[in-house]
């Protein structure tokens, strides 16, 4: 009943191609927005935004720009923590050699040296597929953390070696720094992540989109269809290693206010693509459905004893809540290997029935 | 079947229309090896404007090695490939699409991720040229772009009745369904010359009668050059104008359906030949 469709009619391709062809999704996405753009800055504490609410949204971003790589093109990427890693670094460069810039004119900017630096690592994928272009991909990982560690330019000299966000402030208002407040840091990168998960929803439904997932589907066939396989591979590293990187720099300079290198390493890349696979590979939803599972579960599972009055060891909990979480990935995984997308999916068509059995 | 053959002879007498017929591909004197095993030996044929053309043969004979030949795939060694009245240079698939020649597949090659209509949208992918930023934005040229195209692979969707699965998953639908879909890819390259590689290969008789009306229909109503690889030799006897029989790589027979059916290089090469 839910998300049935009787009697909505397209008279144009127009409208049948719109954002959201069904009334209903729309409906679900405004109260989405609506809870992320009034809800919960009306209600959440400065913990929440802190713990919970920026670091999800940032990992989503970075999850949505890995899945467009290896979700939507096939490309299966492990150096996504270091394309990050360039997206950081290059904001904190162009912020050093243009301290007036607006904070997000660097990102945005800095996005184009992630995508670059993510074409040159992609290269390999024309020759090579699968497991081996993961390998490729790892040497990435592995020179890039070196460089940031190496190359002193890219700290400013920095006797730690790590970088540290200076305050910046856009209208007048502080965003960056430690005295920028966590609301206006949740608002920004929340703008931040609506207007570039817009955008991957239009290129996945479009030409670029179709590209990719000929590509991924079979590469042979979509060959032979005309698409060429260079175009479309290089833009899906082009475009993943952007938005990765966006979320590099959201991530340096609206949470954590400081980063090593050490940062960026594999941990990172390994947890981006967790989320993305767990949340369910080719699909926009997905990233941040594995998000919410990743990032914000262990810091809410954190809580449960505290606030229920249990007397837990700080420790235990600690090794309780890993335990926990692999569990439920693991539950999750058999439950539905397409990740946690698809299970939307399948409610999602239960509803269009429900509550009568056809 | 039988009614296609009496379709077939109501026509003009199609040996003397083929004639006045203008080129369009022509192969002369290919030879393509792998190593040292000779795939095609030696082979010349011509595909003229307008015909179907089919190529038999038994297992292993040659025939998809000619067809990816054709498109570019593969390049032989010798010989040369002539379209459209030019010689061709080496090229690759996809210029061979933009060139208009398309194709299906023996195993049926759909993105199987992929709804119906985005499997024949993305045949349209070289026609498609908006912008990035367009795109990035559903605006202007790319939203233009998108609905245009949209109608002309509605068209097609309409003209292979496949209105009721456009949503579908490809990977979900039955096999005769997945192999008219590929046809409906293959028609939104608007190709010039459309290569079927096996268009029959695991149907029932109903869904072969089905196969046999579309290509009938995709030729007489829009024109399209047609060569098939074939083993049913019923519908192969009833749809071609011309037929190139080849065996172990080497060309023993061409012409019209009569013709090779008398050949007796080709029924040798078919039942065997007494010691």
């Amino acid at each position: 009943m839910i998300f049935r469709t009787a009697g909505q009619y397209k008279t144009s391709y127009e409208a049948d191609q719109a954002l959201f062809p069904v009334k209903q999704d729309f409906y679900l996405v405004l109260g989405i927005l609506l809870l992320g753009y009034v809800v919960f800055p009306l209600t959440a504490s400065e913990f929440t935004f802190k713990a919970l609410l920026v670091p999800v949204l940032i990992y989503a971003l970075a999850a949505l720009g890995l899945n467009i790589l290896t979700g939507y093109c096939g490309q299966l990427s492990l150096g996504t923590g270091a394309f990050m890693g360039v997206g950081a670094y290059a904001t904190y460069k162009l912020m050093t050699i243009v301290p007036e810039m607006n904070i997000f004119a660097a990102i945005f900017l800095s996005g184009f040296f992630s995508a670059a630096v993510g074409v040159a690592f992609g290269l390999p994928s024309l020759r090579i597929k699968g497991f081996y272009l993961a390998i490729a991909t790892l040497a990435a990982q592995f020179f890039l953390v070196w460089l940031f560690e190496k190359w002193a330019w890219l700290y400013n000299y920095n006797a730690s070696g790590a970088i540290e966000v200076a305050t910046s402030s856009v209208f007048g208002i502080t965003v960056t720094g430690p005295t920028a407040l966590p609301i206006v840091q949740y608002y920004c990168v929340l703008i931040v992540v609506t207007l570039v998960t817009w955008v991957a929803i239009n290129l996945t439904r479009g030409r670029y989109g179709r590209m990719w997932k000929a590509t991924r589907d079979m590469d042979i066939a979509a060959e032979l269809v005309g698409i060429k396989l260079m175009t479309a591979k290089l833009t899906a590293f082009a475009v993943s290693s952007y938005i990765v990187g966006v979320a590099g720099g959201l991530l340096v300079f609206f949470w954590k206010g400081a980063a090593e290198p050490n940062l960026f390493d594999i941990p990172l890349s390994f947890q981006i693509l967790f989320i993305a696979i767990i949340g369910g590979l080719g699909s926009i939803l997905g990233n941040f459905l594995g998000a919410i599972l990743i990032v914000a579960l262990p810091v809410i599972l954190n809580l449960i004893p505290s606030t229920l009055g249990i007397p837990v060891d700080s420790a235990t909990l600690e090794h309780l809540n890993v335990m926990i979480v692999g569990a439920l990935i693991i539950a999750f995984l058999i439950l539905e290997p397409h990740g946690l997308a698809r299970f939307y999916a399948i409610i999602r068509e239960k509803f269009i029935l429900w509550p009568f059995p056809y | 079947m039988n009614a296609l053959a009496t379709d077939m002879a109501t026509e003009p007498d199609a040996a003397a229309e083929t004639a006045s017929r203008e080129e369009l591909l022509r192969v002369d004197n290919v030879s393509l090896s792998f190593g040292g095993v000779k795939a095609i030996t030696d082979i010349s044929f011509d595909i003229l404007k307008g015909e179907i053309r089919a190529i038999i043969g038994p297992n292993g004979a040659g025939k998809t090695s000619m067809l990816n030949v054709i498109n570019g795939f593969y390049h032989p060694q010798q010989g040369t490939i002539t379209w459209q009245g030019k010689e061709r240079r080496k090229i690759k698939p996809h210029e061979a699409v933009s060139q208009g020649i398309a194709r299906t597949f023996q195993n049926v090659a759909l993105f199987k991720g992929m709804s119906t209509l985005d499997n024949i949208m993305a045949g349209r992918a070289t026609a498609m040229k908006a912008n990035i930023f367009f795109q990035m934005f559903w605006y202007g040229p790319a939203m233009r772009e998108e609905i245009e195209h949209r109608k002309k692979v509605e068209d097609i969707i309409d003209f292979l009745e496949i209105q009721a699965i456009r949503r579908t998953p490809v990977g979900k639908l039955p096999y005769g369904l997945q192999k008219r879909v590929e046809l409906a890819r293959a028609l939104a390259m608007e190709p010039d010359l459309l290569l079927l590689d096996e268009p029959m290969a695991g149907m029932n008789l109903e869904e072969k009668e089905d196969m046999s009306r579309f290509i009938l229909d995709v030729n007489q109503e829009f024109g399209t050059t047609i060569a098939l690889i074939e083993h049913d030799m019923g519908v192969v006897m009833d749809l071609s104008d011309r037929v190139v029989v080849l065996d172990y790589g080497k060309k023993i027979a061409d012409g019209t359906p009569e013709e090779v059916q008398g050949n007796q290089d080709v029924i040798d090469a078919y039942l065997g030949v007494a010691h």
